[in-house]
């Protein structure tokens, strides 16, 4: 753990939390909806919730955080993510992994903010959040140039990918 | 210290190109998301992990290098990413622990 110190940035990761990010089925209707846990065992017992009988599919270890503006005080909560994706973890022919190739060239690292999905859908994250989270890990480089650009998923990615192709830990639990 | 000079002082074999920058920390997890949230820009990221994750977080929070230790080999495609991202990766076959020690005694604080 490392000592908290006072900066000069805009913004600060706070109230960081570990637990699981968890990818459920529903029996019947095949709906998938995928949440985070702040728990130190994943659940992964099937259960019902009125008629449905939901089966957790797998877990992943990850964090929770919200962001603090260091000018105003404001606490943004960031619940809603479930994990960055970065491009070079995509589909070489999806737009995003050609889009990310071209950024490269440039020093620009491109990321895609997945969120949370419900049996309803998904809402990618607001674009004023997404501005702060660019602000957030841009304030954290030091290489000259280098930058990086976190999109909201406003390419239905959460439909396209696998959980396991974000920035989260998949059976770590189990590690060979 | 240099990476290059670091890499020739504990025998770190370079599994990418080398892109030679100052090390100035480092970091020991094998946590992605740990990673993201407490790893530092210019720290050597030291892990037993070598999926293709660990180089997109060690980017985003701008690490010099990443050692992969116990011996564990990089997929092409990783290899292929990680200079892309101009992040250096070396291999060792020793553990954390080894590696830690060995980071200590050759300075890095």
């Amino acid at each position: 753990m490392r000592p908290q110190k006072r900066t000069a940035k805009r913004y600060e990761m706070v109230n960081v939390r570990p637990g699981y990010l968890m990818i459920e089925l529903e029996n019947h209707t095949l709906a998938r909806r995928c949440y985070f846990v702040a728990e130190r065992i994943p659940p992964l017992e099937e259960y019902r919730e009125g008629n449905r009988f939901w089966k957790p599919q797998t877990a992943a270890q990850t964090i929770q955080f919200d962001v603090r503006d260091t000018d105003t005080g404001e606490v943004v909560p960031f619940g809603e993510l479930a994990g960055l994706l970065y491009y070079a973890c995509c589909d070489k022919d999806s737009a995003v992994y050609q889009m990310g190739d071209l950024a490269h060239d440039q020093r620009v690292s491109l990321y895609v903010a997945i969120t949370t999905e419900s049996e309803k859908g998904h809402t990618p994250m607001p674009v004023e959040k997404v501005r702060i989270l660019n602000t957030l890990f841009n304030e954290r480089l030091t290489s000259p140039g280098k930058k990086v650009l976190i999109l909201p998923d406003l390419f239905g990615l959460y439909r396209k990918i696998t959980y396991g192709q974000m920035a989260v830990d998949f059976g770590l639990t189990s590690m060979e | 210290m240099k990476i290059q000079e670091l890499a020739e002082r504990l025998e770190l074999k370079a599994a990418t190109k080398v892109f030679d920058r100052d090390v100035t920390g480092v970091y020991i997890s094998d946590m992605v998301s740990d990673v993201i949230a407490n790893a530092k820009a210019g720290d050597l990221l030291v892990t037993a992990q070598a999926h293709a994750n660990v180089i997109a977080a060690a980017n985003l929070v701008d690490n010099c290098a990443v050692v992969i230790t116990q011996g564990k080999v990089l997929a092409d495609d990783v290899v292929k990413m990680a200079e892309k991202a101009e992040i250096t990766v070396f291999t060792t076959a020793l553990n954390r622990w080894q590696m830690a020690t060995k980071l200590y005694e050759a300075g890095i604080r």
